[in-house]
């Protein structure tokens, strides 16, 4: 589904990504994992588009990354759970579930979306999916709680009707309980056709993934499965990521 | 069928004002002038560089300079002692009792009431032809509207550090110049250059009516159709403020330390001799006998009976027109060209020279190929102001928060859509709430296009001023300062509701005041 390839992106002291490949198949639950500054959030941007790596190539289903009207149809096929959520505080819940359709619809459903509700079923269906009730549909986002606000993000990912989900360390800001439970929810919309790409500092909560990314300086370290990471490649990971930082 | 109207929706749906404008566009062309309007166009390439020509026209910026300098520092002076003394806190503090403050707050709503050119016109019958005149007119209502706006930012502070230092014996005014004088100096620096900016636009607009500077040499340069000398002034007067508004923006955009302050005070203090020099400027003017309007036409009975209904209805149409159409008009041509950012360099040199175009030569220039009547009046109040209204704009813009745009942009989401659901819709309450103020100036300002004909208040009260008709003058007079009132009451309301829901709304304690002309009071 998403191939990088070769993948460098510059930063002030060192790359933020170094050479980076992988790959990606549909059905796959991929967690990320990394000290903080090792470019988990970068990888994301390179894959949702918003960086443009200085090298190296993109692929979407084999097809390279192009420019215009194509890569924004490749991107509206790409969904992310942004860290600080990025939500339009402005809106209502149906409206901001609905910015999740805003790369299909034609001008007058996006005019007539800051007007009145649409597509009432479709987003009291997406409320339901991340377990929420269908009255909060005209509440202004700005009077949810963060949990709430949360569900709906992910539920504007939902209404793109994304192919691939990335999500960036959406597990920080929760409560255990939360969390346990939002990661559920994202692991199973996550499974075929869909996939996952997941960013995480915790490594204990790598159960249901189906594969690991160890990332440390902009560079891919391991690729397995979570079952088999050994207690040493994780210390590795962010001891080695503390002395290299600390050298910097 | 619900409605659950977006805030963006504020900034789309008032430029509908401009299908009836487009329609009337027509029936209002009569089609003479395009030749003229193409030459002055070309001329822009082609300004005339005599050295005599030159010099005149850097004479006359200077004037005008000069008379922005001396009326904005006294409208600052005498802004700031009103504004002190229109403060129920202070005179509580001084004389333990609210009513001085509330009386004197009413008493300026009259100067306040009144443009600076209805000011100058009138001061002209009672001083004759003066450089003080321009500065006095300019200095009246401004000084009254800083008060204003001081004595709400004075009211809106923080009391408690007061109270303690009074509570601790320390006396009255003592008490409230420590307490409060440092949190009202940012407010009151920024407001200042802003207000800075207004009295240069005033000067030259005042110019225009004879009152002295580079706006008298631009009205005879256009009146005789000399177009390359008329850029001459025009390209000197947008190097002026383009310089002026960098730096003011400088000013405004950092922390400003006492010495700094200091410095800058006694700069301008200093240049005060060499522009008062530059003007003539001789007080004791003022002190001689002024010739009195001749009472008994003045308080005449007859001067009563006016086509009022048709008068106001005009002038009402005129403003809600023209600020519809200026507010809406940022707006929307950032939405058109926003795939194409070069575009925004066009459209902000598009926006200055509209800054410093006075509307009635805008409205001049119209009339080569418009009939006279409302949409020469409107769209030149319009244009003028839609420059204001856009810089504003575009500075909120730039400091809205850009990631809920780059969410939508990574979903695949064009630029055009991205900037309509997030950042225009994070901007929309402040910038309505602004554009209440506008509405409010532009009611004002309706006078100074009464010259293409447009028949609202502002026409028959230059024609009066213009024709010693005392009769008509007081009753319109005060006719058109109930009406800048009663505008000025609606319009504080509306944005103290803008602002009040957009807090409930957005759950932020300031709602982006940086749009507002920093200063103007938020929601109280």
């Amino acid at each position: 589904m998403l191939e990088l390839r070769g993948i460098c992106v510059p930063g002030r002291q060192r790359p933020r990504l170094n050479n980076l490949s992988f790959s990606l198949a549909s059905g796959e639950r991929v967690a990320l994992l990394g000290a903080s500054g090792a470019g988990k959030s970068t990888l994301l941007a390179v894959a949702n588009g918003l960086i443009k790596p200085t090298a190296g190539v993109v692929y979407w289903h084999g097809e390279a990354a192009a420019n215009g009207g194509r890569r924004l149809r490749q991107q509206a096929r790409i969904g992310t759970l942004w860290q600080d959520l990025r939500l339009v505080e402005q809106l209502t819940v149906q409206q901001s579930l609905n910015c999740g359709r805003l790369a299909a619809w034609p001008w007058h459903l996006v005019l007539l979306n800051l007007l009145i509700p649409l597509e009432t079923s479709a987003c009291s269906k997406v409320l339901a999916q991340v377990e929420l009730t269908a009255d909060l549909l005209p509440v202004p986002i700005i009077q949810l709680s963060g949990g709430q606000r949360q569900r709906i993000a992910l539920g504007r990912l939902l209404r793109q009707g994304a192919d691939l989900l990335l999500a960036d360390e959406p597990l920080a800001q929760l409560d255990p309980p939360l969390a346990a439970k939002l990661l559920n929810l994202l692991l199973h919309l996550g499974s075929a056709p869909r996939a996952l790409l997941m960013s995480l500092h915790r490594p204990d909560l790598l159960q249901g993934f189906d594969r690991v990314l160890g990332l440390r300086c902009g560079e891919l370290v391991f690729d397995t499965h979570p079952a088999r990471i050994s207690a040493s490649q994780l210390q590795d990971l962010y001891k080695s990521d503390q002395n290299k930082s600390d050298q910097t | 069928m619900r409605f659950q109207a977006a805030p963006a929706l504020g900034l789309l749906l008032p430029a509908l004002v401009f299908l009836p404008l487009v329609a009337l566009l027509p029936g209002a062309v009569h089609g003479g002038g395009w030749q003229l309007i193409a030459a002055f166009g070309m001329a822009a390439l082609q300004p005339s560089f005599t050295p005599a020509l030159i010099a005149n026209a850097l004479n006359g910026i200077a004037i005008t300079l000069a008379i922005a300098l001396w009326s904005w520092l006294l409208s600052m002076a005498i802004g700031l002692i009103a504004a002190v003394f229109s403060s129920p806190t202070v005179t509580t503090a001084l004389w333990g009792c609210r009513w001085p403050a509330h009386w004197l707050r009413r008493l300026l709503a009259i100067p306040r009431s009144l443009h600076e050119l209805l000011w100058g016109l009138i001061l002209l019958q009672l001083i004759g032809l003066h450089p003080a005149v321009a500065v006095l007119a300019i200095a009246i209502p401004y000084g009254a509207l800083v008060a204003r706006v001081l004595s709400d930012q004075l009211e809106s502070l923080d009391k408690k550090p007061f109270q303690a230092l009074q509570v601790a014996g320390v006396a009255g005014p003592a008490a409230l110049f420590s307490a409060l004088g440092p949190s009202l100096l940012p407010g009151l620096l920024s407001y200042g250059g802003y207000r800075f900016e207004c009295a240069l636009r005033s000067a030259t607009l005042l110019g225009v009516f004879g009152l002295g500077g580079i706006g008298a040499d631009l009205r005879l340069s256009l009146q005789s159709l000399q177009f390359n000398e008329a850029w001459t002034s025009l390209w000197a007067l947008a190097l002026v403020m383009f310089s002026l508004e960098q730096l003011i923006a400088l000013w405004r955009g950092r922390w400003v330390q006492g010495r700094h302050l200091l410095i800058l005070l006694s700069c301008l203090l200093l240049l005060l001799f060499p522009a008062a020099n530059l003007l003539d400027l001789q007080w004791q003017v003022l002190l001689n006998p002024w010739r009195l309007l001749p009472a008994d036409q003045l308080f005449q009975l007859q001067g009563w009976w006016q086509p009022w209904p048709q008068l106001i209805s005009s002038t009402v149409l005129l403003t809600i027109t023209a600020a519809l159409a200026a507010f809406a008009a940022p707006p929307l041509l950032l939405l058109f060209i926003c795939p194409w950012p070069w575009l925004q360099l066009l459209l902000r040199a598009f926006g200055l020279f509209a800054r410093l175009m006075p509307p009635p030569l805008t409205a001049l220039l119209l009339l080569f190929v418009l009939k006279p009547g409302l949409l020469p009046a409107a769209i030149a109040l319009a244009f003028h102001n839609a420059g204001i209204l856009g810089r504003l704009f575009l500075e909120g813009l730039e400091s809205q928060n850009q990631r809920p745009e780059q969410a939508l942009l990574a979903a695949g989401v064009t630029r055009r859509r991205a900037l309509l659901m997030a950042r225009f819709n994070g901007l929309a309450a402040s910038y309505m709430a602004y554009g209440a103020y506008r509405a409010d100036v532009i009611l004002r300002e309706t006078v100074v296009v009464g010259l293409v004909g447009v028949g609202g208040l502002g026409a028959v009260l230059l024609e009066a001023l213009s024709s010693f008709a005392w009769a008509e003058l007081l009753p319109v007079l005060v006719v058109y300062a109930l009406l800048t009132l009663l505008g000025e009451e609606l319009a504080d309301r509306y944005r103290r509701f803008l602002l009040f829901n957009h807090t409930q709304l957005g759950g932020v304690s300031t709602p982006q005041l940086e749009l507002l002309p920093r200063g103007v009071p938020g929601p109280a």
